[in-house]
């Protein structure tokens, strides 16, 4: 067991390398840079070559590029994200509350997900090609297609025309005052959650099928209800965890994915800062903002292979 | 087929397969209705987007300063929307974008990632381990941030937006793939076809590949409903398709929503328009991943 | 009986007379302000955007400033230099500079303080740079013989030195400090502005209070103010719906100005005005066909400028019809006279029909088929773009958009990749020499991305820049427009920007110019209860 985490952790190496060099390479690729975003776009009649050139050497980017990638990748070796190049602030201080509100709404669109998508997709599976089956079943496609922004504005509106309210436009984080920031998170949450409770019901309900297929649950079936309902319970045990695995998977999607609902919700979190950063040709922050997403998404992925791993042993052999 | 040479044997089992997909065709509309909802609306929409010229009522570039902004009524079904052009004719238009972009980047996503996929289940061992690690690196990348990335490299527009949607799919579809060519490499007749040394190009194209089409087909469908979303959001904050074209997602950007409280219909129109079209393609697609998934069938 | 009249007499006459107590400006209060972005720095002599201004142009003073109730934001106006004049060749300006001004660390300024200033502006020592040096390029030398004059030497007279002078940026410093470290402005604040530093929170808020030996007497009347770093503007529109900030100092769209007014009624005024910030379209002279003055008038003549301005303004920000000056200030050509020149005619069809024929003699096929390039911002480039585009298809001419993500923009376009593509110019004064310099030859101005070189029209402009009486200016400004806008049609001016300043009724003292970077100090601002 120890080897094969060893394994794991060993192979995501190369893919975060991987990443690094691609983003690097991309944001350079790219035309314009920081110090054009900055002095050319307030449409003034002046601009000053000498001024610009000397903002470059000040932020570093007239070195090779090969030394500007060393020298990124040895402060994060050291932890050392670096300033932003667009405001000079350590980026960490930047990233920090927009991460708390990302996480916090991308756990809320989680959990609702759960809640809606677990008891849907078993009861699509116990009444298959019901009514109810249907039901569900548009209804989860219904969450698949609707662009999650749209929902938001939809949402909106409703709030506005209907309730004549108006989400609170200031973020205040969970700890400081909880009312006011659940009236600011719930909505974008609902509205993301309707999305990816469609992936988990859909899942949970072919897992479901799947397993109610088997001999011994279909001889139960035949001899009654009562039976039915203990075996349905052991049914589920079984079919929970390719559901959960799905689930977390897209947990791990969320973080980076958020990115128009909270340019529909005003919402300054991870999204937000990400179109920021490249429309300012922030290098320094675009990149740590991608390495933050891929590792987190390569970490969740480990774990959910380690909890495989764990419950199916022949997987460590592979 | 005992006695058979391996070649002839694949040429049996293919044609043995034809008359199974027709009857499978009339089958399916009998006995997944939700499947065939979808299809009909898939149908409706290449209709429209093929006939538009004819069905739609306005030219979806003409604007009318007159009558901007203007509610529903007899001349304008559905509106018009800041520049005074009917809504209704560029939903009509907008099937045009939207098929063209989610075909074309499905399309590609699935074609290159298929082959990524066989090829790097059919050599295994070390060009196997080196695909899968590139594929990693595409996957952890969010799937926006790589098409905001492609954008803002290549420029806007429906070319590159189909560039930029196809990008993040090809490693996904590479991955489901690869798992099934996994299987198809142990087949009897793969062996058969190196043993008699068919050159590796050969066999993935004409070997391994039709036996992976179904997860591909089932993978296509899916990725269509995704790729017209995916549009709909560059669009909308502005990267894919621009004015004055008439597209789903680039309907819903500014005046719409600045508007939203007292001209609904600008917001409403275009969102139903999309979301109907992805809930064709993925009830479509549902349905046909049941019929072809031989361990869910009810029978 | 009559005691009873009288005091009804008496008590009337009170009430009637109350509003004219109201006049007088209150002391007190804190002024809540949204800004769209944050600086970069502190340091006014490097930096262009009103991100710098909002925030922190309170904490300095300027040498001159405009007159803060002038609409039209042109009027040069007293401020650390209490009067000046000018030499009878135009070439020397000297400037009496106040006494009692002092540094908020205590310090006194004299005029040795304003050269040091104006020093790193015009001539920056290397290594410092300065953003609108090229403004100065006519200054020889700045002298201070004594505490309290400043002297200018000019190289030749100018039409507009003073207009520079007047410039929001030019933060005057300490000269001490500046002589130690000049890097120390970009990171600090310490002037002699109407307000004190008292912090910025990055990516929240800067905040400023009475600086209570500010050399203006009875000002300022605020207590303090606080601006509020809101990149959204739907959260800034919010904010002033919410009655949770008085006044966001750039602009809003017309559909917040009525939502607020709906909103809030009564507690909401708004001040409007014509915006020193233009969206023009370049066209590329060394690309076919539009090297043919021909084709490049037709393109003008095809855009209904009026009824562009009717429909537009109740979508964009966008409303006045305008040559090369913003409408309503001193050189701006009269709407009688503006209308003869091509593309600003008042019969649309009869400018259509021009604009066909004009295409027809330079062999421009029917359905010509070209690409305009525009800018990734929504407002209102993108508006300007359908609507320009729907114009040219009215003549027959098939333009294709291409939009170019914001940052990377103007690397295309200096390169010369385009055909057509829109342009923009945004001003802190109302100038013809700052708004005009842009269509001079490219080979004397990189930043004209049409590519042309036109000596007469050089020539034009240099006569008008150094012409000081205003009249015989005024009709040099119009030969250059015309020529630019008309005979030659170089670039296409499409409609002016439109300044809405919607804010609470309780902020008095401010008038609304033509520019967003004026009148940010707040010194006259007062609020009443």
């Amino acid at each position: 067991m120890g080897i094969y985490i060893l394994k794991r952790l060993l192979a995501m190496i190369p893919t975060l390398l991987g990443v690094a060099v691609l983003i690097f390479v991309l944001l350079r690729v790219v035309p314009g840079d920081v110090v054009e975003a900055r002095f050319l776009t307030q449409g003034s009649q002046f601009q000053s070559q000498e001024l610009m050139d000397i903002e470059r050497k000040k932020l570093g980017l007239d070195q090779p590029l090969w030394k500007q990638f060393t020298t990124w990748m040895g402060g994060v070796l050291r932890l050392d994200f670096g300033l932003s190049m667009w405001t000079g602030s350590p980026i960490t201080q930047e990233i920090k509350l927009r991460f708390a509100l990302s996480l916090q709404l991308a756990l809320m669109a989680s959990l609702i997900a759960q809640l809606l998508a677990i008891p849907l997709g078993i009861l699509a599976a116990l009444k298959q090609d019901t009514w109810v089956d249907y039901v569900i079943r548009v209804f989860s496609i219904a969450g698949l297609a609707t662009p999650s922004f749209w929902l938001g504005i939809l949402m909106i509106l409703t709030m506005l025309i209907v309730f004549k309210w108006v989400p609170p436009m200031v973020f205040t984080p969970l700890w400081v005052d909880p009312w006011q920031n659940l009236q600011q998170l719930i909505w974008p949450a609902l509205a993301v959650g309707y999305r990816y409770s469609a992936v988990g019901t859909r899942m949970m309900r072919s897992a479901m099928l799947e397993v109610l297929r088997e001999d011994y649950i279909r001889t139960a079936r035949a001899k009654g209800l009562w039976l039915k309902l203990i075996l349905a319970r052991h049914a589920l045990k079984n079919a929970i965890l390719p559901v959960l695995t799905v689930m977390s998977l897209e947990f791990a999607f969320l973080l980076g994915g958020l990115v128009v609902t909270e340019q529909v919700f005003n919402l300054n979190g991870l999204g937000m800062l990400f179109v920021e950063a490249i429309a300012h040709r922030d290098y320094t922050l675009t990149q740590a903002l991608v390495m933050l997403v891929a590792t987190f998404f390569l970490f969740v992925n480990f774990f959910v292979d380690i909890a495989y791993a764990w419950i199916d042993p022949r997987i460590r052999y592979r | 087929m005992p006695g058979s040479t391996p070649a002839s044997a694949t040429v049996e089992l293919a044609r043995a397969e034809r008359p199974r997909w027709l009857a499978a065709v009339g089958d399916f509309v009998r006995r997944r209705p939700l499947g065939a909802i979808g299809a009909a609306i898939i149908l409706v929409m290449v209709v429209l987007a093929a006939t538009a010229g004819w069905i739609a009522p306005y030219d979806p570039l003409e604007t009318d300063y007159a009558a901007m902004i203007a509610a529903p009524n007899a001349a304008h079904w559905l509106g018009t929307d800041a520049f005074g052009r009917d809504v209704l004719s560029r939903i009509i238009y907008g099937s045009r974008t939207a098929l063209l972009v989610g075909l074309g980047a499905a399309t590609l996503g699935a074609t290159f990632g298929s082959l990524i996929g066989v090829a790097s289940a059919y050599f295994g061992g070390r060009v196997d381990l080196i695909v899968q690690r590139i594929m990693d690196v595409f996957f952890a990348f969010p799937v926006i941030i790589l098409a905001l990335a492609v954008v803002a490299v290549l420029g806007t527009g429906a070319g590159n937006v189909i560039l930029a949607i196809a990008t993040p799919m090809v490693p996904r579809c590479a991955r489901v793939v690869r798992s099934s060519a996994l299987a198809v490499r142990e087949m009897p007749y793969v062996d058969a076809a190196r043993a008699s040394g068919f050159r590796h190009g050969r066999i993935i194209l004409r070997h391994m590949l039709p036996n992976v089409m179904a997860p591909i087909l089932i993978m296509a469908t899916a990725f269509l409903g995704e790729a017209i979303l995916l549009e709909a959001s560059l669009s909308f904050l502005g990267l894919g398709v621009q004015e004055p074209t008439a597209a789903w997602g680039l309907m819903l950007r500014g005046a719409a929503v600045e508007f939203a409280e007292t001209a609904p219909w600008m917001a409403i129109f275009p969102g139903l328009a999309i979301s109907l079209a992805v809930f064709g393609f993925n009830l479509f697609g549902d349905s046909l991943r049941d019929a072809l998934d031989p361990r869910l069938r009810t029978q | 009986m009559k005691d009873v009249r009288r005091l009804l007499a008496l008590v009337f006459a009170s009430l009637v007379t109350l509003p004219l107590y109201a006049q007088t400006p209150r002391n007190g209060g804190e002024l809540v302000f949204p800004v769209p972005s944050e600086p970069p720095s502190y340091d006014g002599h490097r930096e262009e955007t009103f991100g710098l201004i909002h925030p922190i142009a309170p904490f300095y003073n300027t040498l001159l400033r405009v007159d803060p109730n002038d609409k039209s934001g042109t009027k040069a106006y007293p401020s650390i230099a209490e009067s000046w004049t000018e030499s009878a060749d135009g070439k020397t300006y000297t400037f009496k500079i106040r006494r009692g001004v002092k540094f908020h660390d205590g310090s006194d300024l004299t005029a040795r303080d304003v050269k040091a200033s104006y020093d790193k502006i015009i001539f920056p020592p290397p290594g410092v740079g300065s953003t609108r040096k090229g403004q100065y390029a006519d200054v020889e030398k700045v002298e201070a013989p004594d505490a309290a004059t400043v002297v200018f030497r000019l190289k030749e007279k100018s039409g507009s030195f003073i207009a520079s002078l007047l410039s929001p940026y030019n933060f005057i410093y300490k000269a001490d400090i500046l002589a130690k470290d000049p890097h120390w402005y970009e990171k600090n604040i310490m002037g002699t502005g109407p307000f004190t530093f008292v912090e910025h929170v990055k990516g929240s808020h800067v905040v400023g209070k009475k600086n209570p030996n500010y050399w203006d007497k009875g000002k300022p009347h605020l207590d303090s103010f606080r601006a509020i770093f809101m990149s959204s503007s739907s959260a800034q529109v919010a904010a002033v719906r919410g009655e949770r900030a008085h006044i966001q100092f750039r602009g809003f769209t017309p559909k917040d100005r009525d939502t607020l007014k709906e909103a809030l009624g009564n507690k909401i005024t708004v001040q409007e005005s014509p915006w020193d910030c233009i969206l023009l379209v370049a066209i590329n002279h060394e690309k076919k066909p539009f090297d043919d003055k021909r084709v490049r008038r037709a393109l003008t003549l095809a855009l209904d400028r009026h009824t562009g301005s009717k429909a537009l303004s109740q979508i964009a920000i966008v409303k006045e019809v305008a040559g090369v000056q913003v409408p309503g200030t001193p050189f701006a050509t009269p709407p009688e006279e503006l209308n003869k020149l091509a593309g600003y005619w008042t019969d649309a069809e009869k400018s259509r029909a021009e604009a066909r024929k004009l295409l027809k003699e330079a062999g421009v096929p029917e359905g010509f088929q070209f690409t305009f390039k525009n800018r990734g911002i929504p407002m209102p480039y993108e508006p300007l773009g359908v609507w320009m585009i729907d114009q040219w298809r009215r003549v027959g001419l098939n333009v294709k958009q291409e939009v170019i993500e914001a940052a990377a923009y103007f690397g295309v376009i200096r390169k010369g990749d385009f055909e057509a593509a829109m342009d923009f110019q945004c001003g802190y004064i109302v100038e013809p020499d700052l708004d005009m310099y842009k269509f001079t030859s490219t080979s004397r101005n990189p930043a004209n991305y049409g590519r042309y070189s036109d000596p007469v029209l050089d020539k034009l402009y240099d006569e008008q820049s150094r012409e000081t009486n205003v009249e015989k200016r005024k009709q040099l400004v119009r030969q250059f427009e015309k020529r630019v806008l008309d005979e030659e049609a170089h670039y296409l001016m499409t409609l002016q920007w439109h300044r809405i300043i919607p804010h609470s009724s309780k902020l008095h003292g401010w008038t609304v110019t033509p520019s967003h970077y004026l009148n940010n100090t707040l010194d006259t601002v007062w609020l009443s209860e």
